[in-house]
């Protein structure tokens, strides 16, 4: 009789490897989110000792506030997704975190640089409901966490949640103006004084909706009609979907003007519909149904041809004082802050209308100047980065559709507003991930970033070690 | 699928590294030409952030403040312009406000905010051990007593008027008052529509406060103007020296049926007096004639030498004073003794006897001493340097003879006004009465240039008194104040 257990933890033989196993890596994660916290806390300190000389009255109370939230977010990471990435959650906490210290250092200042003279937009307790809002994100991460114990199961509700999806976008151009409409972009929820901006969470739909409609279709689409030019265009009948997309990406942009959500689902569509056939023509004709749709809304809308005349030129004639005033507004503050920034609660970042939310990037352009700039965009590309590596390592190809195309509109995000209010491309008000200030993108991204760590759980997730022994059944007898 | 994810990788490496250029293109390439945009608010309220340098007065060999930045509570801005003795020394300064900036604070700009080129190396010693920001210094070559003295004279006489006094070894400007001045302190308002209607009553003002007249206006020089004529006379020859005699008509014949007298129908001496009495009595018969034998280019020749027919930049600038090119022989009299269409500014007046003070060499006209950076190491120090030589040193010494005659002679124009016992130092000068106004029926301007003491000139001074009357009467006096003060004469 051989002892049982002794067999079990006898070690390995010295001609056979040990079978590596992944690590989860919490300890590497909580690690970084401490850094990510110090981080923070830091800038919550530099920017009051900035603005008033000394340190903020608020500052152990934000910051225990703050350490709890992203604390939870980790418990609920080491318990629902223990081999998941362990950068994404430090990453998001850091942008979030810097997000709501701009917040209130913006807030501090009020309109005109003058302490107490409350901006419309920015009300004295913005802050604390940014800090609300993260918890209500970091929820909503959790609860992503909790409920999608697969990716796959998600497929399930393919059709369900791109209706949902259709629903959430559509509401602002069905609801009247007063009850949607914001600085000329109709994308609002706006329900007495508590506003929400449905087109955050559609994305999320849409991109499960996309993901298991394009897994199903993928071998359809994929087949080759015509040979143009050396590339194999789609047969006619395939078509349609990219047409219906590009349609409903043009509605968008016609009852709500709101060109950057509509550049979002389209650009979201294209990748992922080339991430499941490979094929580039379905890019190309993507790319120039865009350019087409962009023409049109710039000859047919005022509001959209105008945001073209400020991205050309914004110091031409009158624009500086009139099109283009928030964008010149914005570019004098990164250019104020230079390369090294002002440092926080040194600038001026109040000139600019609307810094807070879709001009907040120019904030800390100014304040922490192009270096904490390219510091900020490493941490979104990082982000970016971590999504794009668990699609690659997933096997599920709906989990791969998904991540994907999730991680690449978290870049096109952040191409699309950076870039606009940078002037490398014309301006689209749309929400900087995690920092502008609002509670639908933060919770939007939270539970973006929820999906992302679900995948690359999934991904990481060491396979059920198969008993490969065959020797051990052996000592097994009967009778 | 892993490829097509792998190439969007690619596309979002894209999209983030254009997002990089991009930033470093605004932030690093940019970043100049954006401050320098006008209307950006950043680098207007910014300005208020920082301790401008002060402007001082070392003329004395003291340093008078006479602008500089106090700290104030609340606003955009920390700090605030605070002038001490505004009225006096608002020619000097000018005014920063949030719209303008004039006079000194507008030429020297660059170094009182601290941009100027030379101050960077400071800025970034600042910038890495944490220290604010400041301002450069600077010194401007104005004697405070001097200044003060000449603004308190301007004021009490009640007529416009401008005083310019000169170092004429050097070319430092020691004072230069206007009057009616204004307060620079109203200007430093941060409030628009307050300092825009403020501005609008100074302008409207018939006063005309805003203007600087020690460099901004011109009068006739009347009689002064015969240290020019006396001057190119004895330099080509046509006089050899003070003792040679003039023609000095009791009328002289103009050639267009009119002719010139002198003042009152006085005549001249014997009528053949030598040119020291003429110049001392100021007859204008004699330099008329005087201005005809030598011609109108002459006479203009030599009044570009002493400064005239050029807009000076000291830094701020003056306006040209005017000898026009004249052939008539009618022109070429009144243009001789300053009438006619002469005209000077105060700056100019002084610049004749600082001429003349000098040995004949004109020193070019100053106002900033020295520019000095916050650790108050010299960035930039005046070098007096020659605008010209009008005439030699022996005919500079003829023209200080004749010069002091007018003061030390009794029978001098300035004799009852400037001589040593009034003044308390032998003052050499020459005294204007410029009529003027439409059939010269409006008051004379009273115009005296000087400098003293006369062997061992330390300080020239142009005066204009804008109808004060006779030169000797109501501008020696002013000048004579304005030496004892800067001569701290009991």
């Amino acid at each position: 009789m051989t002892d049982l257990s002794a067999a079990y933890s006898a070690p390995p033989r010295e001609d056979e490897q040990p079978v590596p196993m992944p690590r989860g890596r919490r300890r590497t994660e909580l690690l970084m989110l401490g850094f990510a916290v110090v981080v923070v806390v830091l800038a919550y300190a530099c920017a009051g000792l900035g603005l008033n000389g000394r340190l903020p009255a608020s500052l152990p109370l934000y910051c225990v506030l703050f350490a709890a939230i992203v604390g939870v977010a980790h418990l609920a990471v080491r318990r629902f997704v223990p081999w998941a990435d362990p950068l994404m959650l430090p990453l998001a906490a850091m942008l979030n975190g810097l997000g709501v210290v701009m917040i209130w250092r913006l807030q501090q200042s009020g309109r005109g640089g003058n302490p107490g003279v409350v901006i419309g937009t920015l009300s004295t307790s913005s802050t604390l409901l940014q800090l609300v809002w993260s918890a209500v994100g970091v929820a909503a991460f959790i609860a992503v966490l909790m409920v999608i114990r697969e990716p796959r199961t998600l497929q399930r509700y393919t059709y369900t949640l791109g209706a949902v999806g259709l629903v959430l976008l559509a509401i602002p151009a069905l609801l009247p103006a007063s009850l949607s409409e914001t600085q000329g972009a109709k994308v609002w929820i706006k329900l007495g004084g508590f506003s929400i901006q449905p087109g955050e969470f559609a994305k999320l739909a849409l991109a499960v909706f996309f993901a298991g409609y394009l897994v199903s279709k993928r071998d359809v689409l994929s087949l080759a009609g015509r040979r143009v030019l050396g590339i194999d265009l789609p047969r006619a009948r395939d078509l349609g979907p990219v047409l219906i997309a590009w349609a409903a990406s043009l509605l968008i942009l016609f009852f709500e003007t709101d060109i950057g959500t509509s550049a979002l689902f389209f650009g979201m569509f294209v990748a992922m519909i080339y991430i499941a056939t490979q094929r580039t023509s379905w890019l190309l004709i993507g790319f120039f149904l865009f350019i087409g749709g962009s023409w049109l809304a710039g000859t047919i809308i005022p509001h959209v041809e105008s945001r073209f005349t400020a991205w050309l030129h914004p110091f031409a004639g009158n624009n500086a004082a009139t099109s283009s005033f928030q964008l010149v507004q914005g570019l004098e503050g990164m250019g104020f802050g230079g390369i090294f920034g002002t440092g926080l609660g040194h600038g001026q970042p109040y000139w600019t209308p609307l810094v807070q939310s879709d001009f907040i990037m120019t904030a800390f352009g100014e304040e922490l100047g192009l270096t904490g700039l390219m510091a900020l965009l490493l941490l979104f590309g990082l982000l970016v980065q971590r999504g794009l590596r668990a699609a690659v390592a997933v096997k599920d190809p709906f989990a791969k559709l998904l991540a994907g195309g999730l991680s690449f509109v978290l870049a096109l995000q952040v191409f699309v507003i950076v870039g606009g209010v940078t002037d490398l491309i014309p301006l689209t008000g749309i929400t900087t991930p995690f920092l502008s200030q609002g509670g639908s993108s933060l919770v939007a991204s939270w539970a973006l970033v929820g999906l992302l760590m679900r995948v690359s759980n999934s991904a990481r997730k060491p396979a059920p070690q198969p008993i490969q022994d065959e020797g051990m059944t052996q000592v097994v007898r009967t009778g | 699928m892993n490829r097509a994810i792998f190439r969007l990788s690619l596309a979002c490496l894209v999209m983030f590294v254009l997002l990089m250029i991009n930033v470093n293109y605004v932030q690093a390439f940019q970043s100049s030409s954006l401050a320098d945009r006008p209307g950006n608010s950043r680098v207007f309220y910014q300005q208020f952030q920082y301790k401008r340098g002060s402007i001082v007065a070392v003329g004395d060999g003291g340093a008078t403040k006479i602008a500089e930045s106090r700290l104030v509570k609340g606003g955009h801005g920390t700090y605030k312009r605070y002038y001490p003795d505004g009225p006096a020394y608002a020619p000097v300064t000018g005014f920063d406000s949030i719209f303008s900036k004039t006079g000194i604070e507008g030429t020297e700009n660059k170094e009182l905010s601290g941009t100027a080129p030379a101050l960077e190396v400071h800025n970034l010693i600042s910038l890495i051990t944490g220290k604010p920001k400041l301002g450069a210094t600077v010194s401007v070559t104005l004697s405070a007593a001097a200044q003060q003295a000449a603004y308190k004279a301007l004021a009490s006489s009640g007529h416009e008027g401008a005083v310019v006094a000169l170092n004429p070894r050097t070319g430092a400007i020691l004072t230069m008052a206007s009057y009616p001045s204004y307060n620079p302190n109203a200007y430093t308002t941060l409030n628009g529509d307050k300092l825009d209607k403020i501005d609008t009553a100074n302008r409207k003002n018939p006063g005309q406060p805003l203007l600087n007249r020690a460099l901004q206006a011109t009068y006739p020089p009347g009689s002064t103007f015969k240290i020019v004529t006396s001057s190119a006379a004895f330099s080509t020859h046509r006089v050899a020296s003070p003792s040679s005699p003039v023609d000095a008509p009791p009328s002289l014949p103009l050639g267009n049926g009119n002719s010139l007298i002198n003042d009152d129908n006085e005549t001249c001496g014997d009528g053949h007096p030598p040119i020291i009495e003429a110049f001392l009595l100021s007859c204008n018969t004699a330099f008329g004639k005087l201005g005809q034998q030598l011609g109108g280019a002459k006479l203009r020749q030599y009044a570009n030498k002493f400064g005239f027919n050029t807009a000076h930049e000291v830094p701020l600038a003056t306006v040209p004073s005017v000898i026009p090119k004249v052939t008539d022989p009618a022109f070429e009299a009144f243009t001789a003794i300053g009438q006619y269409n002469d005209s000077v500014t105060p700056m100019q007046e002084a610049m004749l006897s600082a001429a003349i003070a000098n040995g004949g060499t004109l020193m070019k006209p100053y106002l900033v001493q020295q520019v000095q950076a916050p650790d108050l190491s010299a960035i930039d120090t005046a070098q007096p340097t020659v605008l010209s030589r009008p005439v030699t040193s022996t005919v500079a010494g003829y023209m200080t003879q004749m010069m002091k005659q007018v003061t030390q002679n009794p029978a001098g124009t300035a004799y009852a006004t400037a001589n040593s016992s009034v003044a308390g130092v032998e003052i050499a000068g020459k005294t204007g009465t410029a009529q003027n106004g439409v059939n010269n029926t409006g008051l004379d301007d009273a115009v005296f240039t000087c400098f003293a003491p006369a062997d061992n000139p330390r300080i020239a001074v142009g005066v204009i008194v804008k109808g004060g009357g006779f030169g000797a009467a109501a501008a020696a006096p002013i000048a004579v104040q304005v030496i004892r003060a800067y001569l701290k004469l009991p």
